[in-house]
């Protein structure tokens, strides 16, 4: 039996509820002819082993309430973007979508981590079909949401491949370029968003 | 610094050379127009002081290889009192400055301060504005969260920034940071808006305000129009 006990089942089912739900956000964004909101939509159960790891780490005893309650990622979407403000028309929908509410918002877009990690995290208290461990249905989850541009992403992936790689030679230095890569990419997102807005600077609706 | 003297009257050279290296700076003299330029292309020096009048070539004409070659060092011309042609011509030729003979010792090492100032200070690679700091040597802009800068992007907010507070037609500007190249008033937007956006991204509070068009002046804190 895993971490997640009889919620082994659910939680994909809760996964793909989400982003079903995030993808007729999007449905409905597009039949209005706006843009699309997102170029990609990707999500994983976090695996029995890390969370079990992650719960050691917090010092949380290692049970489903841990997994389901103190640790609020089980479940995780990352949508990424084209543009930054593709981010925030996803914000605004996902702040008025009626199946869920936002209980922490930590914005590392306008507070990019030291290192030059930029990414919008949301944590959602989803209303799903399946009854949660308080024994309530509809039942509550929560539901670990990472929005970012493609640039951020593809920053993210470079970042991750160091973290993991234990024998670099210079991390220093590797870790000084990554950041400056970092405000590079920064830097192109924001001249793509201006030239975007210069294009539609007559356009009804686009706005800032 | 380092400093190359072209002179052939060798009293003089040596006089020069003997006080400058006092003041601290490395010096190197030769005694003619040939000579200076096989040198400039040695050394890397930070002023040469070419006397016109020389032996196989004039300070003019060694000027001229000089900066033909792509040689763009602070150049220091010693004319001969009244000579007002060699002057203009020395100017024209590319020189930055010039000194007449006789000249005071005094006068040639507070011209030589001068330069070092204008080097080194006036041309610092990190400016504090506001909360704002801005290194156009790795061309990056920092407050609460940094960004990088294109080269012209880094021109632009270093000129606005020298001259804060200063209303700054597109015209100025586009003469100032494009200097030789083809640019107009729309380049100048698309500039000014990129900056706007990337200070809004590292949450500045300081502002460029203008419209489209110009004038445009860079701010401290959010004013209200």
């Amino acid at each position: 039996m895993s971490i997640y006990g009889s919620y082994d089942q659910v939680l994909p089912k809760i996964l793909e509820t989400t982003r079903m739900r995030i993808q007729q956000l999007n449905d409905q964004v597009v039949a209005a002819d706006q843009p699309k909101l997102y170029e990609h939509l990707i999500g994983r159960v976090k695996e029995p082993a890390s969370m079990e790891e992650k719960c050691r780490r917090k010092g949380y005893p290692v049970t489903t309430e841990s997994a389901l309650r103190r640790c609020r990622d089980a479940v995780g979407l990352r949508i990424v973007c084209n543009f930054i403000d593709d981010i925030d028309r996803c914000l605004t929908q996902l702040r008025q979508a009626d199946w869920c509410t936002i209980v922490k918002e930590k914005d590392y877009i306008t507070n990019a981590k030291p290192n030059g990690y930029r990414s919008y995290h949301l944590i959602l208290d989803e209303e799903t079909p399946y009854t949660d461990i308080e024994g309530q249905n509809p039942g509550h989850f929560f539901v670990e949401i990472q929005l970012r541009t493609i640039a951020m992403d593809s920053w993210a992936s470079l970042e991750h491949e160091m973290k993991y790689k234990h024998d670099i030679k210079d991390p220093e230095r590797i870790s000084r370029e990554l950041k400056h890569c970092a405000d590079q990419l920064a830097s192109c997102d924001v001249q793509m968003q201006t030239i975007r807005q210069l294009i539609h600077e007559d356009d009804e609706g686009m706005g800032q | 610094m380092r400093i190359l003297v072209a002179e052939d009257e060798q009293q003089l050279a040596h006089v020069l050379a003997t006080a400058m290296r006092t003041k601290g700076y490395q010096v190197d003299v030769v005694g003619d127009g040939q000579a200076a330029v096989d040198r400039a292309q040695e050394n890397p020096y930070d002023v040469i002081i070419l006397d016109i009048m020389m032996p196989v070539k004039t300070g003019l004409e060694a000027l001229k290889e000089i900066r033909a070659s792509g040689d763009s060092t602070y150049v220091m011309m010693l004319t001969a009192m009244g000579e007002e042609d060699d002057r203009v011509n020395g100017l024209d030729a590319g020189a930055d400055d010039y000194l007449t003979k006789p000249f005071s010792l005094k006068e040639l090492l507070a011209r030589l301060r001068s330069r070092e100032r204008r080097s080194e200070e006036f041309n610092r690679d990190v400016i504090q504005f506001g909360d704002l700091t801005l290194n156009s040597n790795d061309q990056s802009l920092e407050s609460h969260n940094s960004i990088s800068l294109t080269r012209k992007e880094s021109r632009l907010l270093q000129y606005l920034i020298l001259n804060a507070g200063k209303s700054l037609t597109a015209e100025e500007l586009v003469n100032h940071v494009w200097s030789d190249e083809e640019a107009d008033a729309e380049d100048v937007w698309i500039n000014i808006s990129y900056l706007r956006q990337k200070l809004q991204s590292i949450r500045s509070a300081v502002t460029i305000v203008g419209e489209k068009g110009g004038p445009f002046s860079i701010e401290q804190a959010v004013t209200s129009k």
